[in-house]
């Protein structure tokens, strides 16, 4: 008979094993991956639409009516920061169509024809896309690199009401920091929101090419002629981060 | 029930328990929100200086940027070098900045007149070099800013105005009191001067509302340009009627580079 050893777990206490196993290894594995889903970026950043002093919707006046965005966002291609439009832009149209409209009240307080305690203070709008702040992004430089609005803000002219489209942390700037040369286009396409870039001879029009002697690789192409640096600087802290 | 099919159920229920806040984070993703993103962490993502455009309590007007003050420049709306300059850096124009060599260019750049025996002419040509560039220049401009108004091809219908029109037909009080903007290639504009042309574009006429604001100087020249080549554009001459060494050196062209008539 074999000697007995020195110490036996009893029967009862399998249950341990059990309350082990999922402790330790199920549900911290379930609650990474829930809190990595539930806090990523696409998760609390997307879908941000806040009700706006006036309804203005992009739908209509850079959709359907196809006015440009630069002819309200005037400094795009000029200054770091694309600045909302003054009040007098607005009512360059407004003040002769729909001059009466009750959504544009705020509008018209704004302008001095409304109320007369907000004469001449802006329209309080609220910012959609809004950066951290201690990134300086730069609307000059990625616009004149033939960077769409559409990369960051999404189809702008669907949009009734402005929601924040992209997630805008930083995993997703570097995405295109790494290898920007597929989200480049020819600088006169920047706000062409249907723009794709199959038609030929507009690409040719556009580059001051011919088809015939349009680049394979269009691209790597922009990459050169805009002087886009190097992905070695396009990832530099300082690029970003002063 | 053996004990064994039992707890088999018991944690088929939990798991199924825990897909819940999957489900509702899924949900959460697709719904627009009107509150701003909840951090539990500021990250210094919020800082206290002031971006562009941003409110503050400072100032009586609520406003962190200060406006222009009348009668003033911006230091960098400014650079003075001869015109020479310019032609090699024509990105100059890019950024707005006017291009002055002297005063009397500077009046002519920035007002459109010129001095004449001590009284304010309207200049009859652009004070500005214009070379190929300068007018595709006032092309892009043109599309952006007189567009809606006044069309693609300026003959004054663009897409404000058809959208009026249609306000109008439907009876709509919104229709308001628009007028049908002017024709860029009737005879009331072919016949007005290059600088009086600049005159209208900054400081509006009629109904029309001032867009010195919105186009800076050198863009509103190069808007002028292209009205000019607009106008030109219309005086068409069909090929048979022109002098046989221009119409012998247009046959000999290339079909492509006459245009095959085709849409593309």
């Amino acid at each position: 008979m074999s000697e007995r050893p020195f110490f036996v777990f009893p029967k009862w206490s399998d249950w341990l094993t059990k309350v082990f196993v999922i402790s330790t290894l199920i549900i911290p594995i379930y609650l990474v991956i829930l809190i990595a889903y539930g806090c990523s970026a696409r998760t609390l950043n997307v879908n941000y639409a806040p009700k706006q002093p006036v309804p203005y919707s992009h739908a209509f006046h850079a959709g359907k009516l196809g006015i440009n965005c630069e002819y309200c966002h005037t400094d795009v291609k000029r200054a770091a920061y694309a600045a909302l439009p003054p009040t007098q832009t607005c009512l360059n149209c407004h003040s002769l169509i729909a001059a009466k409209s009750r959504k544009l009240q705020a509008i018209r307080n704004s302008y001095g024809t409304g109320k007369k305690s907000l004469a001449g203070l802006s329209v309080p709008w609220i910012k959609v896309d809004d950066l951290p702040d201690y990134v300086y992004f730069n609307h000059e430089a990625h616009v004149n690199a033939g960077i769409s609005c559409l990369v960051c803000h999404g189809k702008v002219n669907e949009m009734t009401r402005v929601y924040q489209a992209k997630p805008f942390n930083m995993a997703w700037c570097l995405n295109c920091h790494r290898n920007p040369a597929p989200y480049l286009r020819p600088r006169n396409e920047v706000t062409n929101m249907s723009w794709t870039g199959k038609n030929k001879v507009k690409l040719a029009k556009d580059l001051g090419l011919t088809v015939a002697t349009l680049p394979h690789n269009l691209g790597k192409y922009l990459m050169k002629r805009y002087h886009i640096p190097s992905v070695k600087l396009l990832t530099d802290c300082e690029t970003c981060h002063r | 029930m053996k004990r064994k099919t039992r707890n088999f159920y018991i944690y088929v229920n939990i798991g199924l328990l825990g897909l819940v806040p999957f489900g509702l984070i899924c949900l959460a993703r697709h719904e627009r929100t009107t509150t701003p993103r909840w951090a539990i962490i500021q990250d210094m993502d919020k800082q206290p200086y002031y971006k562009p455009q941003r409110p503050s309590t400072l100032f009586a007007d609520g406003r962190a940027m200060r406006p222009h003050i009348p009668g003033t420049l911006a230091q960098q709306d400014f650079i003075y070098v001869n015109q020479a300059q310019v032609r090699a850096h024509p990105h100059n124009w890019a950024k707005g900045h006017v291009v002055l060599k002297n005063k009397t260019l500077y009046d002519s750049v920035l007002y459109g007149q010129k001095l004449v025996h001590g009284q304010g002419q309207w200049l009859t040509h652009i004070p500005i070099p214009v070379t190929k560039r300068f007018v595709e220049r006032g092309r892009t401009e043109f599309n952006i800013f007189c567009e809606p108004c006044h069309g693609y091809n300026g003959r004054g219908n663009g897409t404000v105005n058809r959208w009026d029109e249609r306000l109008r037909k439907d009876g709509s009080p919104d229709a308001g009191t628009w007028v049908p903007p002017s024709d860029l290639l009737g005879p009331g504009v072919k016949f007005l001067s290059d600088g009086l042309i600049f005159n209208v574009i900054s400081n509006g006429v009629g109904t029309m509302a001032s867009y010195k604001d919105q186009i800076p100087v050198v863009d509103r020249w190069a808007i002028v340009s292209y009205v000019r080549a607009l106008e030109k554009s219309q005086k068409v001459v069909p090929v048979s009627k022109l002098p046989y060494p221009i119409r012998h050196s247009l046959k000999s062209l290339p079909a492509k580079t006459m245009g095959n008539g085709k849409k593309k």
